[in-house]
């Protein structure tokens, strides 16, 4: 990683920040880590990067069903999955075309294989771009299948639910949080953007994970950004209803709410802009991603975003996409193969493009979602669970490898929390720390990033190389 | 279609009043024609001249009285089934789903009804995203029925009808859910159980009647043994008769089937049901439980208050709301009119004098008005009318090119916003103030609207079309019809200074010919729909 001195002035500007920021910590918002904050604010070390590096959060909103996206394969472990799982399990003569063969094998002769529809990335796996993380999901501290039974140490709060558990995996606190391990990462380096817009861009709407606590997540739609209309062409024939119309849109408000309205117009037509020029001067992509498919049409969008790097002044950014539709209680063998499909498609076509840009060991894509699911079935899906398989995907994986620790295939084993829902044996925190580290995060900033990070010795996963 | 005749009839009105007919029971106090509009902007989707002149006639109580009283239309399911949206080719397909949907937001008198069943949709929330199953198009105007039939009922028979409902059963999997199974490990599954907990009556932490935490620290109202017995009392419920010719199936509540009901003890929230009871008592006995929890009147009366005035209410205001959920005054719980009556005509509701232009409401009150709410009150406002009666507003949810938001298409049964969303980076934020309908607004959501409204107010959308005839009587007068459309959609709530900004640049096109006319029309109205005194009402 090549990074110089920061000037005295993007020094002075991360300060102010990290005082800022400290402050609304005591304020109460994000009381764990504010004295962290403080306490680190002087000490960390002041680096800015000239390279480029960019993180892509590829969310499956629902809930993704680990136990058929990372099969048991051989014979032992496939008889358990099947007789647990029952009517929703996958065939194990449909998986052998996606059988792994990992660089390091897993313990006790144990093998697994993707769903026959993740065909598409296996050779990913195969070439070494692609890892497996095995059972990750939110932790506080590290956690024994006693002490869960116990509550005799501090648990995240509200499991298994949808929108809490969302909320803690991109933020480390329940819904009603207002910064994510995305946007804290884009605290660290928007200073060295030349447009501190553009350091957490989502491509799919609204969430906790890209808002820092001075990061803004800019909203992006598949289509690029949006522009006014009515300011680029006289408003029903008259400039001087264009010129009311701006002012309308972006004047300052002290009602709060018309405050933040237009705040947000005024960010909108700024970085229309400045993201349509830049992307005018970006290469064309030759790599397809399929059309119907939103969340291939997201990365796409992303995927143009990191062609205009140049042009954008980027040097660190964080991406968010997503899928939705995952929450299959019921339906599951109907719909859960199409949904992974995509998934497939679009992370092929994605990583087809950074290699085309010749950014392949500059991006590092990761999947994520609200929790893992049972094990056992409902007769016709899967209910809520906790930790969760995950894919990581890019030039610098170490790849070809699973990281973590493969859970029993059975229910009420060693780290099943009841009815086959896995206790983590891995944290979001250290997922976010290896990740945060590589983007070139310092380890005494660490905590700023994963707030957890200070429980656990092992704070770097080792799936990722500079 | 009743306000576009009305609207056509008084057109041409200086001031956009019209006499009021002779009042049945006038108002203690005179209301203003901008009190009025700003009222309906609450109790319903906005002002239109006949409306404005029956609330000042009948006095805001008196009007939510005669709401109330007011009958049912014909459902949205008889309208699918008379189209010919009942047929085979649709059996798998939303066909006539939307346009079901906005016509009666656009097009039913009773503006109350829909105002409130429309809130009521994003509370228990179905959406079309996760309806796999025969008739869906049909399944889902008829739970939109459903909500518009118990929306003025009880809490407790509105809770029972959104269970028993086959679109919930689909939606969050009661529908063929079975009892465990000790021998291969099936258990029930806990999807319904969690989310009528979560999001439908208790939420998850004990609460104060004012919506403040229990104690002043949060502690969870139920934990993962909650769910697992509550979930067995949701088994045993599947679709009556739901076949490939039995479209009606999607009206009938969905049927006991006492084989596939778990008969073990259950034990939840206090409430004890022995083991082999009866599937129906049980679940009578769960759903009471619940509606009873102390947490309802301030988890759900909070949400009421979000949806139709204000998205950070005091703890005051939720509590007296509460305490009207709690007890009607002849001693009914949940009784819902009462409730929607004490939501609307509450004195933080009415308090904003926004006929005094120095009035300064506080900087967090009121709302953003959502996406759907805006385009229904201009429809409603300038008579929209579908001379097809085909209605073919669509799918209105791409965030950049149109509202980013549609009716019954939430991405999730956690709504389009949540009622607790505080926007991050931002001086809400820092309040810690929740402002819901921010959780939708972002670069492309408000890029999308300004581009939308430019096309939707000259063009209308599919079919339909806007009926201007008494704006077009004002255009040669920029002032008076700056004035009306102000009146009409944003309630007077535009400082002088703004709404003379928006009066010169309209006046800036000539009026000399129709087409002038019509554009100073269009000026006029989406530079009202852009403006944020407008978007946000307080």
């Amino acid at each position: 990683m090549k990074y110089t001195r920061v000037t005295d002035l993007q020094r002075s500007a991360r300060r102010a920040f990290l005082r800022r920021a400290g402050h609304l910590g005591l304020a109460g918002v994000a009381a764990p880590w504010a004295l962290n904050l403080a306490a680190l604010a002087e000490a960390s070390a002041q680096t800015v990067a000239t390279d480029y590096k960019a993180l892509v959060c590829v969310f499956l909103y629902g809930a993704n069903d680990h136990g058929n996206t990372i099969v048991p394969y051989d014979l032992a472990s496939h008889n358990a999955y099947a007789a647990i799982r029952g009517s929703i399990a996958t065939a194990r003569d449909s998986l052998a075309a996606t059988a792994l063969t990992p660089r390091a094998p897993l313990p006790a002769g144990r093998q697994m294989a993707l769903a026959p529809e993740l065909a598409p990335i296996k050779p990913l796996f195969d070439n070494g771009q692609l890892a497996l993380l095995l059972n990750v999901g939110t932790l506080i501290q590290p956690t024994t299948l006693a002490q869960y039974n116990a509550r005799s140490v501090p648990l995240p709060p509200k499991l298994f639910s949808h929108n809490d558990q969302q909320s803690v995996w991109q933020s480390s606190l329940p819904e009603g949080s207002t910064s994510g391990w995305g946007g804290r990462i884009g605290d660290l380096f928007m200073a060295g953007n030349g447009n501190a817009t553009f350091s957490c861009v989502n491509a799919s709407g609204n969430a906790v994970f890209m808002s820092g606590r001075e990061a803004v997540q800019y909203q992006v739609s598949s289509a690029g950004s949006v522009a006014m209309r009515g300011l680029q062409s006289p408003l029903f024939g008259s400039a001087a209803c264009t010129s009311a119309l701006r002012s309308l849109v972006t004047a300052p408000h002290s009602h709060l709410m018309r405050s933040e309205y237009t705040r947000i117009t005024s960010r909108a037509i700024a970085a229309d802009a400045a993201l349509t020029s830049a992307l005018a001067t970006a290469p064309a992509l030759a790599t397809p991603f399929a059309a119907g498919n939103s969340l291939a049409q997201q990365l796409a969008m992303v995927a143009r975003i990191i062609g205009a790097r140049q042009a954008l002044g980027a040097k660190r950014q964080v991406f968010f996409v997503s899928l939705g539709g995952f929450d299959l209680h019921d339906f599951l063998v109907a719909q859960h193969p199409g949904l992974l499909g995509n998934v497939a498609s679009a992370l092929a076509s994605f990583q087809a493009v950074m290699t085309e840009l010749g950014v392949a060991r500059q991006v590092t894509s990761f999947t994520a979602s609200d929790f893992g699911r049972t094990l056992t079935s409902n007769g016709d899906g899967s209910d809520h669970g906790w930790g969760s398989h995950h894919l990581v995907m890019g030039g610098a994986v170490n790849g070809g490898r699973f990281y973590g620790q493969l859970p029993d295939v059975s229910v009420n084993g060693a780290h099943d929390v009841g009815q086959g829902r896995l206790l983590p044996t891995t944290s979001v925190d250290q997922l976010a720390a290896t990740l945060a580290s590589w983007m070139g995060v310092a380890s005494t900033d660490l905590a700023l990033v994963a707030p957890n990070i200070g429980h656990y010795t092992q704070r770097d996963l080792g799936f990722l190389s500079a | 279609m009743a306000a576009a005749t009305a609207l056509s009839a008084c057109g041409g009105g200086g001031d956009g009043a019209v006499t009021p007919a002779p009042a049945p029971a006038p108002a203690a106090a005179p209301i203003t024609d901008a009190q009025a509009s700003r009222f309906l902007g609450q109790a319903a989707f906005g002002a239109t001249d006949p409306l404005i002149g029956r609330v000042k006639a009948l006095g805001y109580s008196a009007w939510l009285d005669e709401q109330l009283a007011q009958p049912i239309g014909p459902s949205r399911y008889d309208w699918m089934v008379a189209q010919g949206h009942a047929v085979e080719a649709n059996i798998s397909a939303f066909t006539g789903a939307d346009n079901a949907l906005w016509r009666k937001l656009i097009a039913s008198p009773d503006v109350l009804r829909q105002r409130v069943a429309l809130a009521l949709s994003e509370i228990f929330v179905v959406s079309m995203a996760g309806l796999p199953v025969l008739w869906r198009g049909l399944l889902v105007t008829a739970y939109a029925d459903l909500l518009e039939t118990h929306c003025f009922a009880s809490y407790r028979s509105l809770l029972e009808a959104v269970t028993l409902s086959p679109a919930m059963g689909v939606y969050l999997n009661m529908r063929g859910n079975q009892r465990e199974d000790l021998a291969t490990g099936r258990v029930p599954d806990e999807n319904f159980a969690r989310e009528v907990l979560q999001l439908f009556t208790i939420g998850l932490q004990e609460l104060n009647t004012d919506g403040s935490l229990r104690g002043g620290a949060a502690t969870e109202t139920y934990g993962p043994d909650t769910i697992s017995n509550l979930a067995k009392v949701f088994t045993g419920w599947d679709f009556d008769n739901a076949t490939r010719t039995d479209f009606a199936y999607v009206k009938r509540p969905m049927l006991f089937n006492a084989a596939r009901h778990s008969v073990a003890e259950k034990r939840f929230l206090g409430t004890t049901i022995a083991a082999g009871t009866d599937g129906r008592v049980a679940l009578g006995m769960a759903l009471d439980t619940i509606a009873k929890h102390a947490n309802v009147a301030p988890f759900i009366g909070r949400q009421l208050i979000q949806r139709l005035v204000a998205s950070h209410p005091s703890a005051a205001y939720v509590g007296r709301v509460s305490a009207v959920f709690n007890n009607n005054g002849a001693g009914q719980h949940g009784d819902l009119k009462a409730v929607i009556k004490a939501v609307l005509l509450d004195p933080e509701a009415r308090s904003v004098d926004i006929a005094s232009p120095s009035a300064s409401p506080s900087p967090t009150a009121g709302k953003l008005r959502e996406p759907v709410v805006r385009l229904v009150q201009w429809a409603r406002t300038f008579g929209l009318a579908s001379p097809t009666d085909l209605w073919n507003l669509g799918n209105q949810s791409d965030p950049a090119t149109r509202l980013g938001q549609s009716p019954l298409r939430a991405p999730s049964v956690f709504n389009f916003f949540r009622p607790g969303y505080v926007p991050p980076n931002s001086a809400l934020g820092t309040q810690g103030v929740t402002a819901p309908e921010f959780q939708i607004t972002n670069e492309s959501t408000v890029m999308g609207w300004a581009n939308y409204a430019q096309t939707f107010v000259a063009s209308g959308i599919g079919e339909t079309r806007p009926d201007y005839s008494a704006e077009l009587a004002l255009a040669t007068d920029a002032p008076a019809l700056v004035r009306r459309v102000v009146l009409l959609l944003a309630a007077d709530a535009l400082p002088a200074a703004t709404e003379t900004l928006i009066s010169a640049a309209v006046a800036s096109i000539s009026a000399a010919t129709d087409t002038g006319k019509r554009n100073r029309v269009y000026a006029a109205i989406h530079l009202v729909l852009c403006a944020p005194d407008y978007l946000v009402q307080v």
